[in-house]
Protein backbone atom coordinates (compact mmCIF):
# COMPACT_ATOMS: atom_id res chain seq x y z
CA UNK A 1 0.00 0.00 0.00
CA UNK A 2 2.32 2.26 1.33
CA UNK A 3 4.59 1.81 -2.17
CA UNK A 4 1.74 2.30 -4.34
CA UNK A 5 1.23 5.45 -2.85
CA UNK A 6 4.56 6.41 -2.86
CA UNK A 7 4.41 5.22 -6.88
CA UNK A 8 1.57 8.01 -7.59
CA UNK A 9 2.70 10.71 -5.09
CA UNK A 10 6.46 10.35 -7.08
CA UNK A 11 4.69 10.47 -10.16
CA UNK A 12 2.47 13.70 -9.27
CA UNK A 13 5.73 15.01 -8.60
CA UNK A 14 7.29 14.67 -11.78
CA UNK A 15 3.75 15.92 -13.64
CA UNK A 16 4.11 19.47 -11.48
CA UNK A 17 7.62 19.84 -11.44
CA UNK A 18 7.22 19.52 -15.47
CA UNK A 19 4.83 21.50 -15.15
CA UNK A 20 5.92 25.18 -17.17
CA UNK A 21 3.48 27.30 -15.50
CA UNK A 22 4.53 26.34 -12.10
CA UNK A 23 7.84 27.61 -12.65
CA UNK A 24 6.33 30.64 -14.35
CA UNK A 25 4.64 31.51 -11.20
CA UNK A 26 7.74 30.70 -9.06
CA UNK A 27 10.01 32.56 -11.04
CA UNK A 28 7.44 35.68 -10.12
CA UNK A 29 7.07 35.12 -6.79
CA UNK A 30 11.26 34.92 -6.51
CA UNK A 31 11.57 38.00 -8.64
CA UNK A 32 9.04 40.01 -6.20
CA UNK A 33 10.41 38.67 -2.78
CA UNK A 34 13.61 40.03 -4.38
CA UNK A 35 12.43 43.04 -4.99
CA UNK A 36 11.50 43.77 -1.25
CA UNK A 37 15.07 44.66 -1.19
CA UNK A 38 14.71 47.68 -3.02
CA UNK A 39 11.20 48.26 -1.46
CA UNK A 40 12.77 48.40 2.26
CA UNK A 41 14.50 52.08 0.71
CA UNK A 42 11.74 53.15 -0.28
CA UNK A 43 9.97 52.82 2.99
CA UNK A 44 10.37 54.59 6.51
CA UNK A 45 11.00 52.76 9.79
CA UNK A 46 11.93 49.27 10.43
CA UNK A 47 13.23 48.66 6.76
CA UNK A 48 13.69 44.68 7.41
CA UNK A 49 10.15 44.73 9.49
CA UNK A 50 8.92 45.93 6.03
CA UNK A 51 11.34 42.84 3.72
CA UNK A 52 9.91 40.17 6.45
CA UNK A 53 6.11 41.50 6.03
CA UNK A 54 6.14 41.96 2.40
CA UNK A 55 8.00 38.39 1.12
CA UNK A 56 5.94 36.84 3.59
CA UNK A 57 2.90 38.05 2.08
CA UNK A 58 4.49 37.16 -1.12
CA UNK A 59 5.20 33.71 0.03
CA UNK A 60 1.55 33.10 1.21
CA UNK A 61 -0.24 34.70 -1.76
CA UNK A 62 1.94 33.07 -4.43
CA UNK A 63 1.80 29.39 -2.43
CA UNK A 64 -2.01 29.67 -2.35
CA UNK A 65 -1.78 30.38 -6.10
CA UNK A 66 0.28 27.36 -6.81
CA UNK A 67 -1.93 24.99 -4.39
CA UNK A 68 -5.35 26.00 -5.68
CA UNK A 69 -3.98 25.74 -9.57
CA UNK A 70 -2.05 22.62 -9.30
CA UNK A 71 -4.89 21.30 -6.38
CA UNK A 72 -7.81 21.61 -8.56
CA UNK A 73 -6.44 19.95 -11.65
CA UNK A 74 -5.10 17.13 -9.40
CA UNK A 75 -7.67 14.61 -9.91
CA UNK A 76 -9.99 16.23 -12.39
CA UNK A 77 -7.09 16.27 -15.17
CA UNK A 78 -6.48 12.81 -14.68
CA UNK A 79 -10.41 11.82 -14.82
CA UNK A 80 -10.54 14.49 -18.14
CA UNK A 81 -7.55 13.27 -20.10
CA UNK A 82 -8.80 9.19 -19.19
CA UNK A 83 -5.27 8.27 -17.51
CA UNK A 84 -6.64 7.47 -14.71
CA UNK A 85 -8.58 4.09 -16.33
CA UNK A 86 -5.08 2.61 -16.96
CA UNK A 87 -4.04 3.56 -12.94
CA UNK A 88 -7.41 1.98 -11.59
CA UNK A 89 -7.59 -0.82 -13.10
CA UNK A 90 -4.03 -1.62 -11.59
CA UNK A 91 -4.36 -3.33 -8.35
CA UNK A 92 -4.48 0.42 -7.07
CA UNK A 93 -7.40 1.57 -3.76
CA UNK A 94 -8.79 4.62 -5.41
CA UNK A 95 -8.12 6.06 -1.33
CA UNK A 96 -3.88 5.10 -2.25
CA UNK A 97 -4.68 7.25 -5.60
CA UNK A 98 -6.06 10.74 -3.63
CA UNK A 99 -3.39 9.99 -0.96
CA UNK A 100 -0.90 9.48 -3.27
CA UNK A 101 -1.51 12.72 -5.47
CA UNK A 102 -2.29 14.83 -2.52
CA UNK A 103 1.46 13.85 -1.21
CA UNK A 104 3.01 14.17 -4.64
CA UNK A 105 1.63 17.79 -5.09
CA UNK A 106 2.65 18.56 -1.38
CA UNK A 107 6.00 17.82 -1.81
CA UNK A 108 6.49 20.04 -4.91
CA UNK A 109 4.78 22.42 -2.52
CA UNK A 110 7.25 22.03 0.07
CA UNK A 111 10.02 22.50 -2.90
CA UNK A 112 8.96 26.09 -3.51
CA UNK A 113 7.57 27.19 -0.37
CA UNK A 114 11.28 26.21 0.89
CA UNK A 115 12.63 28.07 -2.00
CA UNK A 116 10.88 31.33 -1.55
CA UNK A 117 12.26 31.67 2.18
CA UNK A 118 15.44 30.74 1.46
CA UNK A 119 15.37 33.76 -1.04
CA UNK A 120 13.78 35.80 1.25
CA UNK A 121 15.97 34.69 4.34
CA UNK A 122 19.48 35.64 2.07
CA UNK A 123 17.38 39.25 0.66
CA UNK A 124 16.41 39.73 5.22
CA UNK A 125 20.05 39.16 5.88
CA UNK A 126 21.94 40.63 3.22
CA UNK A 127 20.02 43.90 3.77
CA UNK A 128 22.41 46.98 4.33
CA UNK A 129 20.37 48.91 7.29
CA UNK A 130 19.75 46.16 10.22
CA UNK A 131 19.35 43.04 8.45
CA UNK A 132 19.69 40.08 10.71
CA UNK A 133 19.54 36.23 10.72
CA UNK A 134 15.95 36.30 10.83
CA UNK A 135 14.93 32.32 11.66
CA UNK A 136 11.33 33.30 12.18
CA UNK A 137 11.19 33.44 8.75
CA UNK A 138 11.07 29.85 8.12
CA UNK A 139 8.90 29.26 11.10
CA UNK A 140 6.44 31.68 9.44
CA UNK A 141 7.15 29.61 5.63
CA UNK A 142 6.46 26.41 7.63
CA UNK A 143 3.04 27.80 8.68
CA UNK A 144 2.26 28.87 5.18
CA UNK A 145 3.25 25.46 4.14
CA UNK A 146 0.82 23.76 5.90
CA UNK A 147 -1.76 26.13 4.97
CA UNK A 148 -1.09 25.25 1.71
CA UNK A 149 -1.20 21.52 2.53
CA UNK A 150 -5.00 22.10 3.86
CA UNK A 151 -5.94 24.09 1.12
CA UNK A 152 -4.17 21.48 -1.59
CA UNK A 153 -6.38 18.78 0.80
CA UNK A 154 -9.47 21.06 0.17
CA UNK A 155 -8.76 21.80 -3.57
CA UNK A 156 -8.29 18.07 -4.54
CA UNK A 157 -11.63 17.07 -2.22
CA UNK A 158 -13.52 19.92 -4.54
CA UNK A 159 -11.63 18.37 -8.00
CA UNK A 160 -13.46 14.83 -6.78
CA UNK A 161 -16.64 15.67 -7.76
CA UNK A 162 -16.87 19.36 -9.81
CA UNK A 163 -15.42 20.73 -12.63
CA UNK A 164 -11.83 22.85 -12.12
CA UNK A 165 -13.26 26.44 -12.34
CA UNK A 166 -15.76 25.60 -9.43
CA UNK A 167 -13.26 24.08 -7.56
CA UNK A 168 -11.12 27.01 -7.52
CA UNK A 169 -14.02 29.14 -6.70
CA UNK A 170 -15.05 26.98 -3.63
CA UNK A 171 -11.20 26.19 -2.54
CA UNK A 172 -10.45 30.50 -3.03
CA UNK A 173 -13.89 30.71 -0.79
CA UNK A 174 -12.65 28.83 1.92
CA UNK A 175 -9.27 29.86 1.81
CA UNK A 176 -11.01 33.56 2.47
CA UNK A 177 -13.51 31.83 4.93
CA UNK A 178 -10.58 30.22 6.91
CA UNK A 179 -8.74 33.72 7.50
CA UNK A 180 -11.99 35.22 8.86
CA UNK A 181 -13.25 32.20 10.77
CA UNK A 182 -12.40 33.56 14.51
CA UNK A 183 -14.16 37.05 13.45
CA UNK A 184 -17.35 34.78 12.85
CA UNK A 185 -17.32 32.95 16.37
CA UNK A 186 -17.06 36.35 18.07
CA UNK A 187 -19.46 37.60 16.38
CA UNK A 188 -21.90 34.57 17.14
CA UNK A 189 -20.95 35.31 20.25
CA UNK A 190 -22.61 37.98 20.93
CA UNK A 191 -26.23 37.32 19.67
CA UNK A 192 -28.54 36.81 21.58
CA UNK A 193 -30.37 33.96 19.92
CA UNK A 194 -29.18 30.29 21.06
CA UNK A 195 -29.72 29.31 17.43
CA UNK A 196 -26.99 31.66 16.16
CA UNK A 197 -24.80 30.83 18.54
CA UNK A 198 -24.79 26.92 18.24
CA UNK A 199 -25.03 27.70 14.43
CA UNK A 200 -21.41 30.05 14.80
CA UNK A 201 -20.13 27.71 17.01
CA UNK A 202 -20.34 24.56 14.30
CA UNK A 203 -19.41 26.69 11.74
CA UNK A 204 -16.49 27.49 13.36
CA UNK A 205 -15.37 24.45 14.19
CA UNK A 206 -15.98 22.66 10.70
CA UNK A 207 -14.65 25.23 8.96
CA UNK A 208 -11.06 25.73 8.32
CA UNK A 209 -8.98 27.89 10.90
CA UNK A 210 -6.24 29.05 8.70
CA UNK A 211 -5.20 31.72 11.44
CA UNK A 212 -3.79 28.50 12.74
CA UNK A 213 -0.71 28.90 10.70
CA UNK A 214 -0.62 32.59 10.25
CA UNK A 215 2.47 33.69 12.30
CA UNK A 216 3.83 36.43 9.99
CA UNK A 217 3.10 39.74 12.13
CA UNK A 218 4.74 37.83 14.91
CA UNK A 219 7.91 37.23 12.72
CA UNK A 220 7.78 40.50 10.93
CA UNK A 221 7.74 42.28 14.90
CA UNK A 222 10.60 40.18 16.05
CA UNK A 223 8.09 37.96 18.27
CA UNK A 224 8.57 34.23 16.75
CA UNK A 225 11.85 32.57 17.65
CA UNK A 226 11.07 28.91 18.16
CA UNK A 227 9.75 26.34 16.39
CA UNK A 228 7.40 24.68 19.36
CA UNK A 229 4.46 26.67 17.92
CA UNK A 230 4.64 24.52 14.95
CA UNK A 231 3.70 21.40 16.88
CA UNK A 232 -0.35 22.89 17.58
CA UNK A 233 -0.34 23.70 14.03
CA UNK A 234 0.60 20.26 12.81
CA UNK A 235 -1.59 18.77 14.59
CA UNK A 236 -4.47 20.14 13.37
CA UNK A 237 -3.53 20.29 9.95
CA UNK A 238 -3.03 16.52 10.44
CA UNK A 239 -6.60 15.91 12.06
CA UNK A 240 -8.41 18.58 9.36
CA UNK A 241 -6.35 17.08 6.42
CA UNK A 242 -7.18 13.71 7.37
CA UNK A 243 -11.20 14.37 7.55
CA UNK A 244 -10.86 16.16 3.84
CA UNK A 245 -8.86 13.08 2.51
CA UNK A 246 -11.45 10.44 4.29
CA UNK A 247 -14.22 12.34 2.90
CA UNK A 248 -12.55 12.69 -0.66
CA UNK A 249 -12.23 8.83 -0.83
CA UNK A 250 -15.62 8.56 0.17
CA UNK A 251 -17.00 10.53 -2.74
CA UNK A 252 -14.44 9.25 -5.11
CA UNK A 253 -15.09 5.15 -4.08
CA UNK A 254 -18.40 4.79 -6.38
CA UNK A 255 -17.63 7.45 -8.53
CA UNK A 256 -18.36 6.38 -12.34
CA UNK A 257 -15.22 7.11 -15.09
CA UNK A 258 -17.08 7.72 -18.47
CA UNK B 1 -8.42 -28.33 -17.87
CA UNK B 2 -8.96 -25.69 -19.94
CA UNK B 3 -12.09 -24.11 -21.48
CA UNK B 4 -14.19 -25.46 -18.52
CA UNK B 5 -13.82 -23.38 -15.07
CA UNK B 6 -15.23 -19.85 -15.88
CA UNK B 7 -12.62 -17.10 -15.37
CA UNK B 8 -15.02 -14.29 -15.77
CA UNK B 9 -18.68 -14.45 -14.91
CA UNK B 10 -21.42 -11.73 -15.26
CA UNK B 11 -24.61 -12.37 -14.07
CA UNK B 12 -27.66 -9.89 -14.73
CA UNK B 13 -25.42 -7.01 -15.07
CA UNK B 14 -27.03 -3.27 -15.70
CA UNK B 15 -26.32 0.03 -15.98
CA UNK B 16 -27.82 3.66 -16.42
CA UNK B 17 -26.01 6.83 -16.52
CA UNK B 18 -27.58 10.10 -15.75
CA UNK B 19 -27.98 12.29 -18.50
CA UNK B 20 -28.86 15.81 -16.91
CA UNK B 21 -31.07 16.53 -13.04
CA UNK B 22 -34.31 16.47 -15.12
CA UNK B 23 -33.92 13.77 -17.99
CA UNK B 24 -34.26 9.40 -17.42
CA UNK B 25 -31.47 8.15 -17.03
CA UNK B 26 -30.10 6.04 -20.27
CA UNK B 27 -29.98 2.70 -19.81
CA UNK B 28 -26.89 1.11 -21.44
CA UNK B 29 -26.91 -2.25 -20.24
CA UNK B 30 -29.68 -4.57 -19.56
CA UNK B 31 -29.20 -7.89 -17.65
CA UNK B 32 -26.35 -8.90 -19.45
CA UNK B 33 -25.29 -12.55 -18.31
CA UNK B 34 -22.15 -13.77 -19.78
CA UNK B 35 -19.02 -15.96 -18.91
CA UNK B 36 -15.31 -16.76 -20.13
CA UNK B 37 -13.43 -19.56 -19.31
CA UNK B 38 -9.93 -20.55 -19.02
CA UNK B 39 -7.75 -20.16 -22.10
CA UNK B 40 -10.15 -18.83 -24.49
CA UNK B 41 -10.08 -16.01 -26.76
CA UNK B 42 -13.70 -14.33 -26.49
CA UNK B 43 -14.87 -11.48 -28.85
CA UNK B 44 -17.21 -9.15 -27.51
CA UNK B 45 -18.96 -7.37 -30.34
CA UNK B 46 -21.28 -5.01 -30.91
CA UNK B 47 -22.07 -1.58 -32.94
CA UNK B 48 -21.28 1.83 -31.05
CA UNK B 49 -23.33 2.52 -28.11
CA UNK B 50 -24.41 -1.09 -27.60
CA UNK B 51 -22.33 -1.19 -24.23
CA UNK B 52 -19.29 -2.80 -24.84
CA UNK B 53 -17.14 -0.15 -22.93
CA UNK B 54 -19.52 0.07 -19.96
CA UNK B 55 -19.02 -3.50 -19.76
CA UNK B 56 -15.44 -3.60 -19.66
CA UNK B 57 -15.23 -0.46 -17.32
CA UNK B 58 -17.35 -2.63 -15.08
CA UNK B 59 -14.81 -5.42 -14.74
CA UNK B 60 -12.54 -2.88 -14.22
CA UNK B 61 -14.11 -0.99 -11.61
CA UNK B 62 -14.05 2.25 -13.64
CA UNK B 63 -17.85 2.07 -13.39
CA UNK B 64 -20.13 0.48 -10.85
CA UNK B 65 -23.03 -1.82 -12.32
CA UNK B 66 -26.70 -0.55 -10.95
CA UNK B 67 -27.19 -4.59 -10.59
CA UNK B 68 -26.00 -7.57 -11.43
CA UNK B 69 -23.02 -9.48 -10.53
CA UNK B 70 -19.58 -9.95 -11.76
CA UNK B 71 -17.48 -12.66 -10.54
CA UNK B 72 -13.18 -12.55 -11.29
CA UNK B 73 -11.22 -15.53 -10.50
CA UNK B 74 -14.00 -17.22 -7.98
CA UNK B 75 -14.09 -13.84 -6.31
CA UNK B 76 -16.42 -10.35 -6.57
CA UNK B 77 -14.77 -8.02 -8.77
CA UNK B 78 -14.44 -5.32 -5.70
CA UNK B 79 -12.42 -7.70 -3.84
CA UNK B 80 -8.82 -6.21 -3.67
CA UNK B 81 -5.44 -6.31 -4.58
CA UNK B 82 -4.73 -9.95 -5.38
CA UNK B 83 -7.24 -10.53 -8.00
CA UNK B 84 -6.55 -7.13 -10.28
CA UNK B 85 -2.66 -8.06 -10.06
CA UNK B 86 -4.02 -10.81 -12.29
CA UNK B 87 -5.69 -8.74 -14.83
CA UNK B 88 -4.58 -6.75 -17.41
CA UNK B 89 -6.23 -4.13 -19.34
CA UNK B 90 -6.01 -1.98 -22.07
CA UNK B 91 -8.52 0.73 -22.51
CA UNK B 92 -10.00 2.33 -25.80
CA UNK B 93 -7.38 4.50 -26.91
CA UNK B 94 -5.46 4.75 -24.23
CA UNK B 95 -4.33 7.77 -22.53
CA UNK B 96 -0.79 8.17 -20.84
CA UNK B 97 0.59 10.66 -18.86
CA UNK B 98 3.00 12.65 -21.52
CA UNK B 99 5.11 13.90 -19.71
CA UNK B 100 6.92 10.58 -19.14
CA UNK B 101 8.77 8.49 -21.42
CA UNK B 102 7.23 5.16 -22.83
CA UNK B 103 9.89 3.28 -19.83
CA UNK B 104 8.84 5.54 -17.08
CA UNK B 105 5.63 4.96 -17.79
CA UNK B 106 5.82 1.50 -17.83
CA UNK B 107 7.99 1.43 -14.71
CA UNK B 108 5.20 3.11 -13.13
CA UNK B 109 2.80 0.60 -14.20
CA UNK B 110 4.80 -2.28 -12.68
CA UNK B 111 5.34 -0.62 -9.39
CA UNK B 112 2.20 0.22 -9.41
CA UNK B 113 1.84 -4.00 -9.83
CA UNK B 114 3.91 -4.71 -7.03
CA UNK B 115 6.57 -5.91 -9.49
CA UNK B 116 10.32 -6.04 -8.32
CA UNK B 117 13.42 -3.52 -10.20
CA UNK B 118 14.76 -6.13 -11.99
CA UNK B 119 11.62 -8.17 -13.25
CA UNK B 120 10.30 -4.82 -14.46
CA UNK B 121 13.15 -3.74 -16.46
CA UNK B 122 13.46 -7.68 -17.99
CA UNK B 123 9.10 -7.58 -18.67
CA UNK B 124 9.72 -3.79 -20.29
CA UNK B 125 11.86 -4.36 -22.34
CA UNK B 126 11.06 -7.73 -23.88
CA UNK B 127 7.34 -6.19 -24.31
CA UNK B 128 8.33 -3.07 -25.99
CA UNK B 129 10.41 -5.24 -28.31
CA UNK B 130 7.58 -7.47 -29.03
CA UNK B 131 5.31 -4.27 -29.55
CA UNK B 132 7.73 -2.88 -31.85
CA UNK B 133 8.31 0.26 -29.59
CA UNK B 134 12.10 -0.70 -28.16
CA UNK B 135 13.20 2.16 -29.88
CA UNK B 136 10.79 4.75 -28.63
CA UNK B 137 11.42 3.82 -25.05
CA UNK B 138 13.39 7.19 -23.83
CA UNK B 139 10.98 9.43 -26.16
CA UNK B 140 7.94 11.39 -24.56
CA UNK B 141 4.90 9.80 -25.31
CA UNK B 142 3.68 13.61 -26.09
CA UNK B 143 5.62 12.56 -29.34
CA UNK B 144 4.34 9.07 -29.94
CA UNK B 145 1.40 8.60 -32.73
CA UNK B 146 -1.58 6.68 -32.38
CA UNK B 147 -0.72 3.14 -33.39
CA UNK B 148 2.39 3.48 -30.73
CA UNK B 149 0.31 5.09 -28.02
CA UNK B 150 -1.94 1.72 -28.84
CA UNK B 151 1.36 -0.43 -28.77
CA UNK B 152 2.09 0.77 -25.80
CA UNK B 153 -1.55 0.67 -23.83
CA UNK B 154 -0.75 -2.96 -24.89
CA UNK B 155 2.59 -3.75 -23.50
CA UNK B 156 1.47 -1.78 -20.20
CA UNK B 157 -1.36 -4.25 -19.97
CA UNK B 158 0.64 -7.46 -20.21
CA UNK B 159 3.43 -6.09 -18.27
CA UNK B 160 2.88 -8.11 -14.75
CA UNK B 161 1.81 -11.34 -16.71
CA UNK B 162 -1.68 -11.43 -15.99
CA UNK B 163 -3.69 -14.56 -16.52
CA UNK B 164 -6.65 -12.76 -17.79
CA UNK B 165 -6.53 -9.92 -20.39
CA UNK B 166 -8.94 -7.20 -21.13
CA UNK B 167 -8.91 -5.15 -24.36
CA UNK B 168 -11.04 -3.08 -25.40
CA UNK B 169 -10.50 -2.71 -29.05
CA UNK B 170 -6.79 -3.48 -29.22
CA UNK B 171 -7.01 -3.02 -33.38
CA UNK B 172 -8.66 0.51 -33.60
CA UNK B 173 -6.01 3.14 -34.83
CA UNK B 174 -3.42 0.74 -36.01
CA UNK B 175 -2.42 0.03 -39.55
CA UNK B 176 -2.88 -3.34 -41.25
CA UNK B 177 0.92 -4.72 -40.31
CA UNK B 178 -0.10 -3.69 -36.52
CA UNK B 179 -3.33 -5.47 -36.68
CA UNK B 180 -1.64 -8.42 -37.69
CA UNK B 181 1.25 -8.11 -35.04
CA UNK B 182 -1.45 -7.49 -32.73
CA UNK B 183 -3.44 -10.60 -33.57
CA UNK B 184 -0.13 -12.27 -33.53
CA UNK B 185 0.49 -10.99 -29.69
CA UNK B 186 -3.27 -12.21 -28.80
CA UNK B 187 -2.58 -15.71 -30.57
CA UNK B 188 0.36 -16.08 -28.41
CA UNK B 189 -1.35 -15.12 -25.10
CA UNK B 190 -3.71 -17.80 -25.90
CA UNK B 191 -0.80 -20.19 -26.61
CA UNK B 192 0.87 -19.32 -22.73
CA UNK B 193 -2.29 -19.98 -21.42
CA UNK B 194 -3.67 -16.93 -20.91
CA UNK B 195 -7.56 -15.96 -21.12
CA UNK B 196 -8.44 -13.14 -23.36
CA UNK B 197 -10.90 -10.98 -24.10
CA UNK B 198 -11.56 -7.99 -26.08
CA UNK B 199 -14.14 -5.93 -27.75
CA UNK B 200 -13.66 -4.94 -31.34
CA UNK B 201 -15.76 -3.76 -34.28
CA UNK B 202 -13.82 -5.77 -36.81
CA UNK B 203 -15.52 -8.34 -37.45
CA UNK B 204 -12.79 -10.32 -39.67
CA UNK B 205 -10.48 -10.06 -36.66
CA UNK B 206 -12.75 -11.41 -34.11
CA UNK B 207 -13.51 -14.27 -36.34
CA UNK B 208 -10.23 -14.87 -37.29
CA UNK B 209 -9.18 -14.90 -33.86
CA UNK B 210 -11.67 -16.08 -30.97
CA UNK B 211 -13.00 -18.73 -30.00
CA UNK B 212 -16.28 -17.68 -28.90
CA UNK B 213 -18.06 -14.19 -29.10
CA UNK B 214 -20.81 -12.45 -27.52
CA UNK B 215 -22.50 -10.07 -29.18
CA UNK B 216 -24.26 -6.91 -28.09
CA UNK B 217 -26.96 -4.21 -29.03
CA UNK B 218 -28.22 -1.60 -26.85
CA UNK B 219 -27.06 -3.06 -23.85
CA UNK B 220 -28.48 -6.64 -24.14
CA UNK B 221 -26.89 -9.77 -25.45
CA UNK B 222 -28.28 -10.69 -28.79
CA UNK B 223 -25.76 -13.80 -29.52
CA UNK B 224 -23.39 -16.15 -27.38
CA UNK B 225 -21.47 -18.80 -28.98
CA UNK B 226 -18.30 -20.62 -30.55
CA UNK B 227 -17.71 -18.90 -34.15
CA UNK B 228 -18.02 -22.20 -35.71
CA UNK B 229 -20.98 -23.15 -34.35
CA UNK B 230 -22.37 -19.44 -35.53
CA UNK B 231 -20.96 -19.23 -38.57
CA UNK B 232 -21.24 -23.00 -39.71
CA UNK B 233 -24.66 -23.36 -38.79
CA UNK B 234 -26.39 -22.44 -42.02
CA UNK B 235 -25.29 -22.34 -45.65
CA UNK B 236 -26.20 -19.12 -47.68
CA UNK B 237 -26.16 -20.66 -50.83
CA UNK B 238 -23.86 -22.87 -53.03
CA UNK B 239 -21.57 -21.07 -55.31
CA UNK B 240 -20.53 -22.40 -58.55
CA UNK B 241 -17.89 -21.66 -60.99
CA UNK B 242 -17.87 -22.91 -64.11
CA UNK B 243 -16.44 -22.21 -68.05
CA UNK B 244 -17.15 -20.87 -70.53
CA UNK B 245 -19.87 -18.51 -70.31
CA UNK B 246 -23.24 -19.34 -71.30
CA UNK B 247 -25.67 -17.07 -72.79
CA UNK B 248 -28.80 -16.23 -71.03
CA UNK B 249 -30.71 -18.64 -73.40
CA UNK B 250 -29.08 -21.39 -73.09
CA UNK B 251 -29.06 -21.04 -69.53
CA UNK B 252 -32.69 -20.92 -69.51
CA UNK B 253 -33.15 -23.67 -71.77
CA UNK B 254 -30.98 -25.71 -69.08
CA UNK B 255 -33.21 -24.87 -66.50
CA UNK B 256 -30.65 -22.83 -64.74
CA UNK B 257 -32.45 -18.87 -64.24
CA UNK B 258 -30.32 -16.55 -65.70
CA UNK B 259 -30.63 -14.10 -62.96
CA UNK B 260 -29.19 -16.44 -60.66
CA UNK B 261 -25.80 -16.30 -62.27
CA UNK B 262 -23.32 -13.75 -63.69
CA UNK B 263 -20.20 -13.27 -65.87
CA UNK B 264 -16.72 -13.09 -64.19
CA UNK B 265 -14.45 -12.68 -66.90
CA UNK B 266 -14.09 -16.00 -68.80
CA UNK B 267 -15.92 -17.26 -66.18
CA UNK B 268 -19.63 -17.80 -64.80
CA UNK B 269 -20.29 -17.68 -61.20
CA UNK B 270 -24.08 -19.02 -60.33
CA UNK B 271 -25.31 -19.03 -56.68
CA UNK B 272 -27.60 -22.23 -56.10
CA UNK B 273 -29.62 -22.22 -52.96
CA UNK B 274 -29.55 -25.32 -51.93
CA UNK B 275 -27.48 -28.85 -52.95
CA UNK B 276 -29.88 -29.92 -54.40
CA UNK B 277 -30.13 -27.31 -56.98
CA UNK B 278 -27.07 -27.56 -57.01
CA UNK B 279 -26.44 -30.49 -58.10
CA UNK B 280 -29.07 -30.49 -60.78
CA UNK B 281 -27.38 -27.68 -62.78
CA UNK B 282 -24.12 -29.45 -62.30
CA UNK B 283 -25.51 -31.99 -64.40
CA UNK B 284 -26.91 -29.56 -66.73
CA UNK B 285 -24.08 -27.46 -67.30
CA UNK B 286 -22.07 -30.72 -68.00
CA UNK B 287 -24.67 -31.71 -70.25
CA UNK B 288 -24.08 -28.24 -72.16
CA UNK B 289 -20.71 -28.83 -72.55
CA UNK B 290 -19.19 -26.62 -69.44
CA UNK B 291 -16.18 -27.60 -67.35
CA UNK B 292 -16.87 -26.89 -63.60
CA UNK B 293 -14.07 -24.51 -61.84
CA UNK B 294 -15.56 -25.28 -58.04
CA UNK B 295 -18.26 -25.57 -56.17
CA UNK B 296 -18.18 -23.86 -52.48
CA UNK B 297 -21.00 -23.75 -49.76
CA UNK B 298 -21.17 -20.32 -48.54
CA UNK B 299 -21.74 -19.64 -45.09
CA UNK B 300 -22.25 -16.83 -43.30
CA UNK B 301 -20.01 -15.00 -42.09
CA UNK B 302 -20.14 -13.10 -38.43
CA UNK B 303 -21.00 -9.81 -40.30
CA UNK B 304 -24.20 -11.37 -41.69
CA UNK B 305 -25.09 -12.97 -38.09
CA UNK B 306 -24.43 -10.04 -36.27
CA UNK B 307 -26.83 -8.11 -39.20
CA UNK B 308 -29.28 -10.68 -38.84
CA UNK B 309 -29.58 -10.62 -35.30
CA UNK B 310 -29.16 -6.89 -34.33
CA UNK B 311 -32.29 -6.98 -36.80
CA UNK B 312 -34.24 -9.86 -35.50
CA UNK B 313 -33.93 -7.61 -31.91
CA UNK B 314 -34.55 -4.80 -33.11
CA UNK B 315 -38.00 -5.88 -35.03
CA UNK B 316 -39.15 -8.27 -32.51
CA UNK B 317 -38.86 -4.93 -30.46
CA UNK B 318 -36.68 -7.02 -27.61
CA UNK B 319 -33.81 -4.43 -27.72
CA UNK B 320 -34.20 -1.25 -25.76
Amino acid sequence: MIRRILSIAANTFRETIRNKILYAILAFALFVIGMTFFLADLSVGDFARIIADVGLASIHIFGVIMAVFLGINLVSNEVDRKTIHIILSKPVRRSEFIFGKTLGLSVTLLLTTLAMAAVLFLVHLSYQYGGRAEIGIFIASAGIYMELVLLTCLASLFSTFTTPVLSAIFTLSLFLVGHLTKYLYVLGEQSKAAAVRWGSRFLFFLLPNLENFNWKNEVAYGGLKSFSILGWAAGYLAAYAACVLCLSCLLFARKDFK
Amino acid sequence: MTHERPILSIEGLSKSYPTGFWRKPVRVLSDLSCEVRENEIVGFLGPNGAGKTTTIKILNRLAFPDAGKVTLFGGRVRDGADVRRRIGFMPEQPYFYEYLTGGEFLRLCGQLCGMSRTEMESRSSELLSRVGLSGARDTAIRKYSKGMMQRLGLAQALLHDPELVILDEPMSGLDPMGRMEVRGIIRDLKAAGKTVFFSSHILSDVEALCDRVIMLHKGRKVAEGRVEELIGAETLHIELVVSPVLPADRLAAAGIPPEAGYAHGALLVLRAPDNGQANRWIAALLREGCMVISCVPMKKGLEEIFMERVGVSVATGTAS
